[in-house]
């Protein structure tokens, strides 16, 4: 114990500095962020990542709450067709068999004459919002399967990792299509969908955490002194496995922002209009030809986005393992 | 021996699971809204009409008849009737799955090919500017959709410049008949290679990025091995030591990794047939949905899972086959 502080009391304690001859502890959330601090790539990570939130949430407030005002006070309607359609404009300065695009539209337009830009500003929300749910999802599922599963093993063990089995056993991506086609085709069963089949992934991280931790000595103690099972579990157990979870989490959200893509080019997800990036791929499929950068912007936001959170987890993962840093 | 009964004890640890898809499957397949004697019929049927459907499809029964009836019928190789396509399930399978596993397959060997040689390179010169670029490759690789990659590709190098075809898939042991401008086998080949080249880079590029990663770390961790401190002291020169010491040990993880990549590719498939317009099992699948094909939604992805398991008792093998304690640890 007094090698390995707990992280949970840890992550509290920000503001006590401890003693100056003391050994500085190599985990925890303290520790962890004053290494992504020294790696450039995992600042790179928290940057991309802040500014995607940061648009995100700001497509959120104009959306929910505002119905899009400040989107046709600044600029144009993500989702309304304006009066004057100027379809499949190219981007400022290139030219297609439509003419030269206008500085208004500073991607180009798309094949109902909406702006481009705009259209991906917006659809951060949907990438975002499905990226963290998704990913909490299965955290949470995949957390607790996996803590009772290791915690208790015998024969719940048993059942509930053949279950989770059986659910990897599918490809996910044809298990979210068949999940939405029965309970619905829109953006909640998506969440929910990708939530699900990320469970497993969560589930054996932890499980193989609890069972190495379950003989632990504090673990031990906490029995002997009466303390519930129930508080093991959410006290202990998984507290001390934060650090490899949410390595996972950050990577698990790039995944699943790109099977909600996926999704969404496929007609399962947000349903037009609302933008969303992979619905955007999936309408300009049809052209291709005329418009070729119609395909590319939607692209290449999801491609910043996940490689952000991919870089943060690498830069976490490398923060994390004291073997790396010394 | 001890290879073959490893073999024969994983697969039959996979059939457990393999109920436990049917089951998945036949549950999702009946909370799936709609009457399917409505889609069948239409909104007025005769009376007759929808006994007689009901009886055939058994309907009138409840579900956990329907269950029992279905998963006997799929151990016996019945896996019901297309009402879209008008024929059995399993022969609308049987003909889409080898357009799927072609591609698929590719696309591993694609990755595999490309992803080995990119991992050896950056973990023998690890922090050089040859990781640096092979790690950056991998890092988009890992980001990026695969059906933008084909999008991409297809504006590029069939609309642009022309040198690929944007979609379809022929096999390369369809009749010379059946493929157009083709007149011998060798020439259906060539076509076949032809369409195959775009979707295959599109499926395997997340695997070969993933292999690359792993290939990587997995070097770098075998080139500190002891046994490799020790040929370096008895004077074997580095080449050597990286493909005959250093290599083979470094595959283990690459292998489980291919394995578990297939449920990734397999999903990536359906994708990937929708963007070169592909008639595979992703398109199945697709179509049977969309015509709310109730068995041909269970068999397809039943199918899927199928392959899966599969492959990875494929890969499993294989993994025993290199390290033996694998076959002779678990009895």
């Amino acid at each position: 114990m007094a090698t390995e502080p707990d992280p949970q009391t840890d992550t509290t304690a920000d503001g006590s500095e401890s003693g100056a001859g003391e050994v500085e502890a190599r985990v925890g959330l303290r520790y962890t962020l004053k290494q992504v601090k020294r790696d450039t790539t995992a600042l790179m990570g928290i940057y991309t990542v802040g500014f995607v939130t940061l648009i995100a949430v700001l497509a959120a407030i104009d959306y929910y709450l505002l119905d899009y005002a400040v989107a046709e006070m600044f600029w144009y309607s993500p989702v309304q067709d304006p009066d004057e359609v100027q379809r499949l404009l190219p981007p400022v300065g290139m030219e297609n068999q439509f003419g030269a695009g206008v500085i208004e539209h500073p991607m180009g337009t798309d094949h109902r004459g909406r702006d481009i830009f705009v259209r991906l500003f917006y659809g951060t929300r949907i990438a975002i919002t499905v990226g963290f749910m998704a990913t909490g999802i299965g955290l949470v599922g995949g957390t607790l399967i996996g803590a009772v599963s290791g915690y208790y093993g015998g024969w719940i063990d048993d059942v509930l990792q053949r279950i989770t089995e059986t659910v990897y056993a599918i490809p996910f991506l044809v298990l979210v299509i068949a999940f939405m086609t029965a309970f619905g085709r829109d953006l909640t069963f998506a969440m929910i969908g990708v939530g699900i089949t990320s469970i497993p992934v969560f589930n054996r991280l932890i499980r193989s955490r609890v069972v190495s931790i379950r003989e632990e000595d504090y673990i031990e103690a906490a029995r002997a002194a009466g303390v519930k099972d129930r508080n093991i579990i959410l006290r202990h157990i998984i507290p001390n496995s934060f650090a490899p979870v949410l390595v996972q989490a950050t990577l698990q959200i790039g995944v699943s922002i790109l099977i909600v893509a996926g999704l969404s080019f496929l007609g399962f997800g947000a349903q037009p209009p609302t933008p969303s990036w992979g619905q955007m791929l999936s309408a300009s499929r049809n052209y291709m030809l005329p418009a070729p950068t119609f395909s590319l912007w939607p692209g290449m936001a999801i491609l910043v986005t996940v490689i952000g959170f991919n870089i943060l987890g690498d830069g976490l993962q490398d923060a994390l393992d004291p073997r790396i840093n010394n | 021996m001890g290879l073959l009964r490893y073999t024969l004890w994983r697969l039959a640890q996979s059939i457990p699971v393999l109920i436990g898809i049917i089951t998945i499957t036949f549950f999702l397949a009946n909370q799936i809204p709609g009457d399917p004697v409505e889609i069948m019929l239409g909104p007025t049927p005769a009376q007759a009409q929808v006994e007689a459907i009901q009886a055939r499809y058994g309907l009138d029964r409840p579900a956990h008849e329907r269950f029992l009836t279905y998963l006997s019928g799929v151990a016996t190789g019945d896996l019901g009737h297309s009402i879209y396509y008008d024929r059995p399930v399993l022969e609308m399978i049987l003909l889409r799955l080898p357009v799927t596993l072609y591609l698929t397959v590719s696309a591993f060997l694609f990755a595999i090919v490309t992803a080995i040689p990119l991992g050896v390179i950056s973990a023998k010169r690890r922090n050089k500017p040859a990781d640096h670029v092979s790690r950056i490759v991998s890092l988009i690789g890992v980001s990026t959709p695969s059906f933008w990659i084909g999008l991409m590709l297809i504006i590029i190098f069939a609309f642009y410049l022309g040198w690929f075809p944007a979609r379809g898939l022929p096999l390369p042991w369809a009749d010379p008949a059946d493929i157009r401008g083709a007149e011998t086998q060798l020439q259906v080949i060539r076509t076949s290679l032809h369409h195959l080249a775009m979707p295959m880079i599109a499926l395997g590029t997340l695997q070969m990025a993933q292999i690359t990663r792993i290939e990587r770390s997995s070097m770098v961790e075998s080139l500190q091995g002891e046994y490799v401190k020790l040929a370096r002291a008895y004077g074997v020169s580095e080449s050597k030591i990286v493909r005959k010491h250093a290599f083979q040990v470094a595959q283990l993880p690459v292998i489980t990794i291919i394995g578990l990549g297939l449920s990734t590719a397999l999903g990536g498939a359906v994708l990937t047939e929708t963007v070169f317009e592909i008639q595979g099992m992703g398109r199945l699948i697709i179509t049977a949905i969309n015509n709310q094909d109730y068995e041909l939604i269970m068999g397809t992805t039943f199918m899927f899972g199928v392959a899966f398991v599969v492959g990875v008792i494929v890969t499993d093998v294989a993994y025993a086959y290199i390290d033996p304690r694998v076959a002779y640890g678990d009895e």
